[in-house]
């Protein structure tokens, strides 16, 4: 992850070549998914991160150009993508409830219950691995999994790319994005993950107090929670939500086990990472997810369980679920009630304001 | 050398011939034990008291202040209560029967015993239950509980209950007395659970007194265990159908 974000390859002429030469040859390499080229043409446009967040990792396969990413920003508010035409992405992740839908667990059409919280999209451009078992490795892979997902919007996706083939609006823009009308389904993922790219939440209190020398930014008890939440033998937060020198992803992108799920027969009902691996080890492990925007996104874990911040932090207290997967970071947690107190008013001060032209393309 | 067609034609044979379901691995059936169920023509009660003898400290008080929903739920000042006593009476002392019936298996009752997380307190403080009894765990609080009981012959753990949550099922399955009880969020809260196989333990209550119904005929060890002021043994013989007593005498620490 650290090679990834060290350095913005985008900027460099060497990277530009290559992207000609990748462009000019995609067309006519064999592991092409369509006939269609799925590299966007024009110019790339350079995203840049808000107070206290990395450079944004770009695929080399795909640059964000104004083109692609207006055209993401359409299919991600777009409902016709589901089977009914009523669940667009933005159902379960509502620019108004922190790209989240501020339920349980997601409904999905025909009000399908699925099995997992619906993770906020802020700054998931950061993540090596998309979903909460990690289960794939781009926000290109993970994009159209929901569309046809059974409990999620559970269209195929070649109803999806005849749906949109069709639409005068979508075939000027899949042109200007993607250099000809045609629709595929690589070019809705590549689209997608450009639009998810700009999600990014940073300059909130924290980083302006980290990171911007504005002490003032954060009260004396969001002072003392950052404390808190920094120190190995209180709340040991940090081993996981991890915050760097410069920038603060509060994820470690990685895989662990807190117990929660975990049932009185010592089962996961949800195996978590170890759907994807089968490693035992993971069982009941699930990805670290950022604490960005963490207000405004309840409520909390894998599946929903917990309604509110104090309600996380208690769980931490209490170290958690005993299983023998238990992350060992677990153990070492302890917090006074003051502690927990500030804790939460610290996680209060993880909201930013999100970048602008995010909301559905009609009302901007 | 020339049996060798013959064996490859049955192994073919054999191959061929086994197209029906994979042997299933047979479940697993435990042998039902013979429960071993007191004679009511027989059995009798045994009786007795727990008595303190001197003064006993003051309940220290017990500061929630940390946790203002746990002060708000306790409803009135809470006080340490691993010594709870009045007029020379001990309240929560434990008593089992530590021996005198070996050989004997005992029905696992389906009633389970229950736990209540009220007040930011363990409701009860000192509970007796059987080897694989359903021990349910409550939590009525509007505050989130992590009870972990202190196994070392059974297996330790520890679980989260928010506010609402649904009740835990747990068992222990090996006898264990007893299993200290704490909760990880709430340092002052404390339960002791004693983990018996067979039906016969009692807590003492507010005045002393304890009552173990059903006891066969038959010399045992009584035992008692108190939080605070530790364990005493007494030998008892039950006559048949015959109410015994036994009284036991703690001194304060």
């Amino acid at each position: 992850m650290e090679a990834v974000l060290s350095s913005n390859p985008r900027t460099q002429p060497a990277f530009r070549l290559a992207m000609v030469i990748v462009a000019l040859t995609l067309p006519f390499s064999s592991g092409c998914r369509s006939a269609v080229s799925d590299t966007p043409v024009g110019p790339p446009i350079r995203i840049t991160p808000p107070l206290g967040l990395p450079p944004v990792p770009i695929p080399a396969d795909n640059p964000p150009t104004a083109a692609s990413i207006a055209l993401g920003r359409r299919l991600f508010y777009d409902p016709r993508l589901s089977r009914d035409n009523t669940v667009a992405c933005a159902h379960c992740h509502d620019p108004r409830l922190g790209f989240t839908d501020g339920l349980r667990l997601s409904l999905g059409v025909g009000g399908l219950t699925g099995i997992r919280n619906a993770p906020t999209l802020a700054n998931a451009a950061y993540a090596p691995l998309q979903f909460w078992d990690g289960r794939a490795s781009s926000l290109e892979e993970q994009a159209a999994s929901p569309i046809a997902d059974p409990v999620e919007m559970n269209q195929p996706h070649d109803v999806s790319v005849s749906k949109l083939a069709s639409d005068p609006t979508y075939q000027a823009m899949f042109r200007q994005a993607f250099g000809s009308k045609g629709v595929s389904l690589s070019r809705v993922e590549k689209a997608l993950a450009s639009f998810e790219r700009t999600i990014l939440s940073g300059d909130s209190p924290f980083d302006r107090y980290e990171y911007g020398g504005d002490k003032q930014a954060l009260t004396p008890a969001q002072i003392r929670g950052l404390a808190v939440f920094r120190d190995p033998t209180r709340g040991n937060c940090t081993a996981c939500h991890t915050i760097e020198p410069t920038s603060a992803l509060f994820t470690d992108g990685n895989f662990h086990n807190t117990g929660e799920g975990v049932d009185d027969d010592g089962k996961f009902k949800d195996e978590g990472r170890f759907l994807k691996t089968h490693v035992k080890a993971d069982l009941g492990a699930f990805k670290t997810p950022t604490l960005r925007d963490v207000a405004n996104t309840a409520p909390y874990m894998h599946d929903g369980i917990l309604k509110t911040l104090k309600e996380v932090v208690d769980f931490y207290a209490g170290q958690g679920n005993s299983n023998p997967n238990l992350d060992p970071a677990m153990r070492v947690i302890r917090l006074s009630g003051e502690d927990r107190a500030d804790l939460v008013e610290f996680l209060k001060a993880l909201s930013g304001p999100l970048p602008p032209n995010l909301g559905p393309p009609e009302k901007n | 050398m020339k049996t060798l067609p013959l064996v490859s034609l049955a192994v073919l044979l054999l191959a061929g011939c086994s197209p029906g379901p994979a042997p299933q691995p047979t479940p697993e059936t435990k042998p039902t034990p013979t429960y071993f169920r007191p004679d009511p023509a027989t059995a009798s009660t045994l009786r007795g008291a727990i008595r303190l003898s001197g003064k006993a400290p003051q309940p220290k008080p017990i500061d929630m202040s940390e946790d203002p929903a746990c002060v708000a739920a306790h409803k009135g000042k809470a006080h340490d209560e691993s010594l709870l006593t009045t007029h020379g009476t001990l309240e929560n002392a434990f008593i089992y029967v530590q021996s005198g019936l070996e050989g004997k298996t005992f029905e696992v009752p389906t009633t389970p015993v229950t736990i209540d997380q009220a007040g930011c307190w363990f409701h009860p403080r000192v509970l007796g239950i059987q080897v694989d009894q359903i021990l349910q765990i409550i939590n009525s609080d509007p505050v989130t509980h992590n009870i972990h009981p202190m196994a070392q012959v059974n297996r330790e753990w520890n679980h989260s209950q928010g506010p609402g949550d649904a009740p835990l099922s747990r068992h222990f399955s090996k006898p264990e007395v007893m299993i200290p009880v704490k909760c990880n969020i709430h340092s002052w809260m404390h339960a002791y659970i004693g983990v018996v196989d067979n039906p016969f333990y009692a807590v003492s209550k507010k005045d002393g007194s304890f009552e173990i119904p059903n006891l066969p005929p038959g010399t045992y060890t009584i035992a008692v265990w108190h939080e605070t002021l530790g364990t005493q043994q007494q030998q008892v013989t039950i006559a048949p159908h015959t109410p015994a007593t036994v009284d036991f005498t703690f001194k304060p620490k």
